[in-house]
């Protein structure tokens, strides 16, 4: 660890540790020169791509891609987190260094909708061809979520009015018990902080 | 918060990604999704999907030349180990290219495990890799542990240990018999599957389940040893030795199994570490990493093993790797009883587990190679993200680089050779 945080030609930032892993953050643009620097330094020698997955972290907020990585020289996992800009994910891809990263690649596509540049062979790899939304993502909407649902109104939580409580409150002669709150119903925040889902939610 | 209007339906998530979708893509320099109708070759040719390439990988495996043809393996295929097309470019009976085609069995398993609690994703990992289920759950277990900040008992450690070992050797077991079965020979299988059921009874007296077996918790594990548990082993260490040689000995002298294994889909330690091949078939290839001894978990440091490995890189050398780790297992088996200590085996912990805001990492050595789990916190019941990285999903990539030039029956026979479990590769 000593040796990375020396290495400030490198561009890494943010240092973070836990029992076993040491992170660190990078820009986007910087993320493959960043991994290539890792791999091919004699000193650090991290010659393995563990992993590589995508992150969502919100409407309005960033994607990260997360590598994690692994080298003889080092005690811990090292895991770079890059940042990707939300409105537009572009990021280089690392299949020049690792052939392996392809698969992951393409899961990040297909799951995140997240764009490698320079990747050969960026398809869809677990939905079919045809398919055009991005599952991971926090705002993506089931397609067989509640309105859409054959079954839409048969239990009231499926109802879009009970979607937003204070509607649900004005609604009539409609009643459920507390403890079928959906964690992701808007819910009203009572006095110590947790919220009804919380409370109600058998252990 | 915004106020949804009953009357109003939810637009389709599918139109709005589409454009999306397509200006990312030009962004990038990729090809685009669509051309005009009538532009494309493919849409006469038998074989050929009837879509424009989406990218110049695609273009090239789906664009024939003189004398060669298209062959869909799978998605039905019985030695597929699961539900996996490989779009097979052939000449005459000679490979040119492979294209595996995944998701016939994907089950959006990260997305249910970020809507679960953290308890409850140790059940949906099961039916991932379905042949070690016990190491599906130790890597999310150690990686929820982490976050939550807890330990678990060191004799649920030990306990962790010995369910993972035992998991381990029928895996491999197992593997020895799907390799013999996709070459033509059914003996060895009904063998392993003995030697299978004898542990899977073991693991279903401790777990209370046959196959998945739902058996570890977020600090600890479900049950401690009984009295059943501890005479199946006994009576099963008395005997796996002869079970494992005899069965060992039906395979390995085959002049059949030699000829189609030995310096067949010979992989090299670069190319392995390149293509992220991890596990059994990266040892077979002569790199020494196991995670086990490079990060070592749960109380893999107080145990004594060296790591295995083969020099040739070939299906021989990756099916000699297995019956060695199996020897090796059972080695580790007998320190962990004789080390097995006193003490709970669950640690106090709530029913609905909160960590605080947090990112944890957990590895462990499952019988494909590296299994992780990344895990993410905001202080919530669930997990924010819950990423798995299965080992037989990133080894399938080096199918597409063994086979071409080889003869078409010998696809399914690397393919077992390299032991992928489709329900990890789909997730």
């Amino acid at each position: 660890m000593r040796l990375l945080t020396e290495r400030t030609d490198i561009g890494l930032r943010d240092l973070w540790t836990d029992e076993d892993t040491v992170e660190f953050q990078v820009d986007a643009p910087r993320a493959h020169d960043v991994l290539r620097t890792l791999r091919d330094d004699p000193d650090l020698a991290f010659f393995m791509l563990a992993d590589a997955a995508a992150v969502d972290y919100g409407i309005g907020q960033r994607f990260e891609v997360v590598y994690h990585l692994f080298s003889w020289k080092h005690p811990g996992w090292l895991r770079i987190r890059a940042h990707v800009d939300r409105a537009e994910p572009r990021i280089a891809s690392i299949t020049d260094l690792w052939e392996g990263a392809m698969f992951h690649e393409r899961e990040m596509y297909d799951m995140m909708g997240i764009v490698f540049d320079g990747n050969r062979d960026l398809r869809r790899i677990y939905m079919s061809p045809d398919y055009r939304s991005f599952p991971q993502r926090r705002d993506f909407v089931l397609p067989d979520d509640a309105a859409d649902s054959s079954a839409a109104g048969v239990n009231p939580l499926e109802r879009p009015e009970t979607w937003d409580l204070t509607l649900f409150n004005r609604a009539p002669a409609v009643t459920f018990p507390t403890s079928e709150l959906r964690d992701d119903a808007p819910g009203e925040a009572v006095e110590d902080g947790t919220t009804l889902a919380d409370t109600s939610r058998p252990r | 918060m915004t106020r949804i209007d009953p009357e109003t339906r939810i637009p389709d998530p599918i139109e709005l990604d589409r454009a999306e979708e397509d200006r990312l893509r030009s962004v990038a320099g990729l090809l685009p999704l669509r051309t005009e109708s009538g532009e494309y070759a493919g849409f006469e040719q038998v074989g050929i999907p009837d879509r424009p390439p989406q990218t110049d990988r695609e273009r090239d495996v789906y664009s024939l030349g003189e004398g060669e043809m298209l062959v869909n393996m799978g998605p039905q295929h019985p030695s597929t180990h699961g539900v996996m097309r490989l779009v097979v470019k052939v000449r005459g009976e000679i490979i040119v290219d492979i294209d595996p085609v995944l998701g016939y069995l994907h089950r959006g398993i990260e997305k249910l495990c970020e809507n679960a609690t953290y308890t409850t994703v140790l059940t949906y990992v099961d039916p991932m890799d379905y042949l070690s289920t016990m190491h599906n759950e130790h890597a999310p277990a150690i990686a929820f542990e982490k976050l939550y900040g807890i330990r678990a008992p060191r004799r649920a450690e030990y306990i962790r240990a010995l369910v993972v070992e035992l998991n381990r050797i029928f895996s491999h077991g197992l593997m020895m018999g799907f390799l013999a079965l996709d070459m033509g020979g059914i003996t060895p299988i009904l063998y392993a599957f003995i030697n299978r059921d004898e542990i899977v009874d073991m693991l279903s007296a401790i777990s209370g389940q046959r196959m998945l077996f739902n058996f570890f918790r977020v600090g600890g594990v479900n049950f401690d040893m009984n009295d059943e548990f501890l005479s199946r082993l006994g009576t099963w260490r008395g005997r796996v030795l002869k079970n494992i040689e005899m069965n060992e000995g039906l395979i390995t002298g085959n002049e059949i199994f030699r000829s189609r294994t030995i310096n067949m889909g010979t992989l090299s330690g670069q190319d392995a570490i390149s293509l992220g091949v991890t596990g059994p078939n990266l040892r077979a290839s002569g790199v020494p990493f196991d995670v086990r001894k490079a990060k070592p978990y749960s109380i893999y440091n107080e145990l004594e093993f060296e790591i295995i490995t083969q020099s040739g890189g070939d299906s021989y050398s990756r099916y000699l790797q297995r019956i060695a780790e199996i020897k090796q297992s059972i080695h580790l088996i007998d320190q962990i009883i004789d080390k097995m200590p006193h003490g709970p085996v669950q640690a106090q912990v709530p029913g609905i587990i909160r960590p605080k805001p947090g990112r944890a990492y957990g590895a462990v050595e499952s019988p494909r190679g590296l299994y992780s789990v990344y895990a993410i916190s905001d202080g919530g019941p669930n997990p924010y993200r819950f990423r798995m990285r299965d080992p037989s999903f990133i080894s399938l990539q080096a199918l597409p680089k063994l086979m071409p030039g080889r003869l078409v029956a010998d696809t399914m026979a690397v393919m077992a050779s390299f032991d992928p479990v489709m329900g990890g590769v789909d997730k």
